[in-house]
């Protein structure tokens, strides 16, 4: 068992800006878990993991002159009330007062221990909001990829 | 952090050569107004470096800067490399095919031959003298104007400049260790191939300045030649480097286990 597995989440800014999605192959997420992850490269990934296993999380950009940042991680309650209604995937308008929230987005780091109570075979999924620069559009969600213990 | 930072050098040429300074006629712009660098768009921009450290303080990110200096009111950059050599040839055969027109006419009576030819001459265009100092891509070519036709002898106040050139990074940001800049090569068209570069340590907040040299080139006459004579002039900015620890994002403090909810994941 490797004690830490690194996702990444790479983000063709420019790509998911224009067309205000992260889907359409916009981002990519790969993890180097030593276990059988599903769905490498495609925003549904889904990283096996051990309990105590440390899982971190970071974003690049395609274009490396383009910021991007994980605003947050959460994961998503199985009845689905973490949901607001946005379609999967699509821009989602940055809230008043917390668009100050995005300048220091670069000194995270996600990284977080995987819990022993985790029941196998069950797919944790979460939610990743990515911000890509400043303004209104500028911050997208996805909630398909997921953790799971073998 | 961006792990690239690019600063644009907008050099306006022509007010540049005239006023024999960069000052007030350089644009400077960087990518990083949302990391908090000010005065972007004039010669005053000061480019913000956030850096940051990890909680045993070391050094958690380093700045990777790059300049590219534009030229305004010349030729795109954007356009092929031959650009120049392309127009060149062309109007050398234009001028072929009316000097063959001109003399299969010359026994022709009332042809006024001068004047004919003098039309070729403009359609030939000037072609720069080339010298032990501008050898390379600037000599031997013709002089265009911006929309890339060639410049005769009575218009050449609106030919276009060759772009600037960076030839050294130095100064106090440079002397005091905190970038460590190099020219590098590059296949990249837009800035000619040839790039300038630092990395900058973010260990040590503070402002810094800096100085690029920048050639410029004037077209001179001399002895009814023209060449390109460099001028170099110099521009100064200033890097701002803050520094500050990096965070977990999910604790707000140390590493702590994933905040899963027990009614999360789908079987």
């Amino acid at each position: 068992m490797k004690p830490q597995v690194n996702i990444v989440a790479v983000v063709d800014v420019i790509g998911a800006l224009s067309g205000s999605t992260l889907l359409n192959g916009n981002l990519c997420m790969m993890d180097d878990g030593g276990e059988n992850s599903a769905h490498q490269g495609t925003p549904d990934l889904c990283t096996v993991v051990r309990p105590g296993q440390v899982v971190s999380w970071s974003a690049l950009a395609v274009d490396l002159q383009t910021p991007v940042e994980i605003k947050n991680i959460s994961f998503v309650p199985e009845n689905g009330s973490h949901s607001s209604g946005q379609t999967q995937g699509q821009a989602q308008g940055v809230q008043n007062g917390n668009h100050t929230e995005g300048d220091k987005l670069d000194l995270d780091v996600w990284t977080g221990i995987v819990p022993n109570w985790l029941t196998p075979g069950v797919a944790y999924r979460y939610r990743l909001e990515l911000q890509m620069y400043e303004g209104e559009n500028s911050v997208m969600h996805i909630d398909t990829p997921a953790l799971m213990c073998q | 952090m961006p792990q690239q930072l690019a600063i644009i050098v907008l050099v306006d040429v022509g007010s540049a050569l005239e006023s024999e300074s960069l000052e007030g006629n350089t644009y400077l712009f960087d990518n990083m107004k949302l990391q908090g660098s000010t005065n972007q768009g004039t010669g005053e921009l000061v480019t913000a470096i956030n850096g940051s450290y990890w909680r045993d303080g070391s050094q958690a990110s380093e700045q990777v800067l790059n300049w590219l200096p534009y030229s305004l009111g010349s030729i795109p950059p954007t356009v092929p490399r031959g650009y120049e050599f392309d127009r060149a040839r062309q109007t050398d055969e234009q001028a072929l095919a009316d000097l063959q027109d001109l003399a299969s006419k010359s026994s022709v009576a009332g042809t006024d031959q001068t004047e004919q030819l003098s039309q070729v001459r403009k359609t030939v265009g000037a072609r720069v003298k080339t010298t032990r100092r501008t050898r390379g891509r600037l000599s031997g070519q013709k002089i265009l104007d911006v929309t890339g036709k060639v410049v005769t002898e009575d218009n050449t106040a609106a030919y276009t400049y060759p772009a600037p050139v960076i030839t050294d990074i130095y100064g106090e940001a440079v002397d005091s260790k905190i970038m460590y800049p190099a020219e590098y090569g590059s296949p990249d068209l837009v800035t000619d191939g040839w790039y300038w570069s630092a990395s900058v340590d973010t260990s040590r907040p503070g402002t810094y300045s800096y100085v690029m040299r920048i050639q410029l080139h004037k077209l001179v006459g001399l002895n009814g030649e023209l060449r390109w004579e460099a001028v170099d002039l110099t521009c100064p900015s200033t890097l701002k480097i803050t520094s500050e620890p990096r965070r977990n994002a999910f604790t707000k403090a140390g590493v702590g286990m994933l905040p899963i909810p027990p009614d999360a994941g789908t079987r």
